[in-house]
């Protein structure tokens, strides 16, 4: 009988740090977020049009191939967040290392642009998620800033590592170009 | 029962997997430079690009794209056996912006043992070039290329098995930018 409450209250332990490593890997996007608006000092946006950027994703896994609307199927989760019309001014090089170090462990980094002169800074990371790996992509500019991320097959990363700085722009802007209805 | 022999013979056969093993490790190590050096130059450049595509990566594009489909094939043909594709490379507006002190902390890496610097490469484009590659024996085990002009620095450092004509193929792909290689013009050369 005790035997089995202490097998119950461990398969629910086991259960729980299982839940919370889940959480924590996923939890990054929301990370970066919060650390670009503590780091900038500033508020990101809602996101009404989630479903919208949906299909978006869908649209930017077609576009790394250059194909056609039969592969968008392949696409997975997107998660957007937009910041818009607020001050990023300077501290590239502090960002950057904030980010890498906040980042690092889990993601791989696959590209990072800095222009100085124009206060911009795009950085792609990678990880496995299981059979796939998660793109994220984050954007900054002087007045302007986007963090995505995007699930996408092996075959759509193999070819984003081909073009790593374009695909890493067109995944931000397939997911925030909002079509006219 | 094993005999004296037997038993002396499988501890040489172990012995020497571990240091063939180590070596490569240290070889495979030794290909891959350390470009940290140079991410204080970020700050001043008009535009800076850092691409990590490690072996974990590589493996991914290898692997997942299909045999069947031609640029496909292509692809995994041109990354077969790379294990990694380093690039740092910096974009300033007005020169002066980089030392020798920031070009000596990469060549001081490709003085090391196994280096030998590739001389006459020819580039379509403005600037010097210097080529290196990392000879494991008669094989090679990483490239190393160091472009620099009056408002430009660029460092590409490939781990694994890559020739010239693969690095010019590679140009403007994986992070690689143009480079402006002509490999048929090249020739090995021992002296740096």
């Amino acid at each position: 009988m005790l035997t089995n409450r202490f097998r119950n209250i461990a398969v629910v332990l086991l259960m729980l740090i299982v839940t919370s490593m889940i959480q924590a890997k996923g939890d990054d996007f929301k990370s970066v977020v919060k650390m670009i608006e503590q780091f900038y000092g500033v508020k990101h946006e809602g996101i009404p049009f989630l479903a919208k950027a949906g299909l978006k994703a869908a649209r930017t896994a077609a576009r790394i191939k250059g194909g056609t609307a039969k592969r968008l199927a392949e696409a997975g989760t997107v998660k957007l967040a937009v910041f818009e019309n607020q001050e990023f001014a300077g501290e590239l090089m502090k960002f950057r290392s904030t980010l890498n170090a906040a980042l690092t462990e889990t993601w791989l980094p696959l590209v990072q642009t800095l222009s100085a002169t124009n206060q911009e800074q795009t950085y792609v990371f990678l990880r496995e998620a299981g059979q796939k790996y998660d793109v994220l992509v984050v954007t900054i500019e002087p007045r302007d800033a986007t963090v995505v991320q995007v699930t996408l097959s092996p075959k759509h990363v193999a070819l984003l590592m081909k073009d790593p700085e374009g695909t890493g722009k067109a995944i931000t802007e397939e997911a925030t170009i909002v079509d006219p209805e | 029962m094993k005999t004296l022999f037997q038993t002396k013979l499988g501890a040489l056969l172990i012995a020497a997997l571990l240091v063939g093993g180590s070596a490569a490790a240290a070889n495979a190590q030794g290909s891959r430079l350390q470009l940290s050096t140079l991410d204080h130059l970020a700050t001043k450049a008009s535009q800076s690009v850092d691409v990590n595509i490690d072996e974990k990566l590589m493996r991914i594009a290898s692997t997942a794209l299909s045999n069947e489909d031609a640029d496909e094939r292509e692809i995994k043909k041109l990354v077969a056996g790379i294990k990694g594709i380093y690039v740092r490379s910096f974009e300033f507006e007005t020169g002066g912006q980089y030392t020798n002190a920031d070009l000596e902390t990469i060549r001081t890496q490709l003085r090391g043992p196994g280096w030998t610097r590739l001389l006459n490469v020819m580039s379509k484009k403005e600037g010097n070039l210097e080529v290196y590659l990392l000879m494991n024996g008669e094989q090679i085990g990483g490239l190393a290329v160091l472009g620099t002009q009056d408002r430009e620095l660029i460092v590409v450092n490939i781990v694994g098995p890559v020739d010239l004509e693969k690095l010019a193929k590679l140009e403007g792909q994986f992070g690689v930018p143009d480079l402006g290689i002509e490999p048929a013009k090249s020739k090995k050369n021992d002296d740096k």
